[in-house]
């Protein structure tokens, strides 16, 4: 039996370079459902993610921009890319050399399937 | 605060329960980002003294950090309730207010702060922002404009005068900015503006607004790297409803570009790179 978000994350870690993809709770930052690679430490992305995301919610929100999409986070050794749906965020952990474009276009198609 | 601080107040209020070395446990660990054990230290304090007003600021602080902002309203009305006069309850009700978009209520609460404390420049600074926000509600929702004007500028953050380049910091982008609607901002490390400009269609200049609002995800950003591995954050970028914004850490600062949702995301990161040089060459002096 698959989890509900399985056949989600799964098509996600396929892409070159994505290291896990997870399905978190926005309010809580607990992770919901995850594909990840041996190593990659998912509770601590989920949960620090989900706050980045919010503070960028609340943030775009106060500065009259409106809702938040699409949010990438380019570290020296790595992205976050997080898609927000109503009450989960998607979100993808990866390499520097991700082709962002394709993995952005892939990540709002998947967080339809959210709501 | 040191986590051995931490652990001293931890073994303080271990040994003794009732004290109030909660208030001090919980304030260090709020600071230090471990919200969830602060909230739970809050909310234990709650119950061994509800009626102390400090507890309830306490969890109230703790909870909108957390971003519930609900329980955050709750928590400092409630100090009302024990401390009418409570400045840190004001404010705090006055900035989440202005998160829930209750503007009226966050003026009102800010302004009994000020009543209480004529000489904090951060309250007068406050209500401005509060004003700005009413009147710009009441008006059609902005645009991005390039257009020039002059924007409030933070001189104790700026570099010596003998080592800047001798253009006005307003217009310090706008050639990398020429006919689109974007507006790139450099802003120091407490979200003043140094340097850009920010203009809606009306004429106002709505940078300081902008600046503060969103500095505060490089803060969370540069929390979040401490503990994820990945080194030291270079770019976030995030699109909304109205902008994409784009921003990287320069200096002791961050800069900022938003544009016009139409303008792709890809042109942002390059413009945002653009102007993270020309601020680095301006902060040096070159």
């Amino acid at each position: 039996m698959h989890a509900p978000f399985s056949q989600l994350t799964e098509s996600l870690i396929r892409h070159r370079g994505v290291l896990g993809a997870m399905v978190v709770g926005l309010d809580d930052g607990v992770m919901v459902h995850s594909t990840l690679q041996v190593g990659v430490n998912g509770n601590a992305f989920a949960a620090l993610t989900a706050s980045l995301y919010r503070k960028a919610q609340r943030s775009a929100g106060a500065a009259g921009f409106g809702a938040t999409g699409f949010l990438e986070l380019l570290a020296e050794q790595g992205r976050v890319c997080a898609v927000g749906g109503e009450n989960l965020v998607l979100v993808v952990v990866c390499e520097t050399r991700v082709n962002v474009g394709m993995l952005r276009v892939d990540l709002l198609r998947a967080v339809e399937q959210l709501s | 605060m040191a986590s051995d601080d931490v652990r001293t107040l931890s073994e303080a209020l271990a040994a003794d329960p009732s004290s109030l070395v909660f208030l001090q446990l919980g304030e260090a660990l709020r600071r230090r980002g471990d919200l969830d054990v602060a909230l739970r230290v809050a909310l234990r304090g709650v119950e061994r003294h509800p009626q102390l007003a400090d507890a309830h600021d306490l969890a109230a602080r703790v909870a909108a950090d957390r971003g519930d902002l609900d329980r955050a309203v709750a928590e400092w009305e409630t100090v009302l309730q024990y401390a009418p006069d409570h400045i840190g309850a004001r404010k705090g009700l006055g900035f989440v207010c202005f998160q829930l978009g209750r503007l009226a209520d966050a003026g009102a609460h800010l302004g009994a702060a000020l009543a209480a404390n004529p000489e904090d420049a951060s309250l007068a600074a406050a209500i401005q922002t509060v004003q700005a926000a009413l009147e710009q509600a009441a008006l059609s929702e902005p645009t991005i404009a390039a257009e020039r004007a002059t924007v409030p500028v933070n001189r104790a953050a700026l570099p010596p005068e003998s080592a800047r380049a001798e253009v006005d910091a307003g217009a310090l982008f706008d050639d990398l900015l020429e006919g689109q609607h974007s507006a790139a901002l450099l802003l120091d490390a407490d979200g003043l503006v140094l340097a850009g400009r920010y203009q809606a269609t009306d004429g106002r200049d709505l940078a300081a607004d902008v600046g503060a609002q969103l500095s505060g995800v490089s803060d969370e950003a540069s929390r979040a790297m401490r503990h994820l591995g990945l080194g030291a954050w270079r770019q976030i970028v995030f699109e909304t409803e109205a902008a994409s914004v784009a921003m990287a850490p320069s200096r002791d600062g961050v800069l900022l570009v938003a544009a016009a949702r139409p303008i792709p995301l890809g042109f942002v990161r390059r413009v945002l790179e653009r102007a993270l040089d020309r601020a680095n060459s301006w902060l040096g002096g070159a």
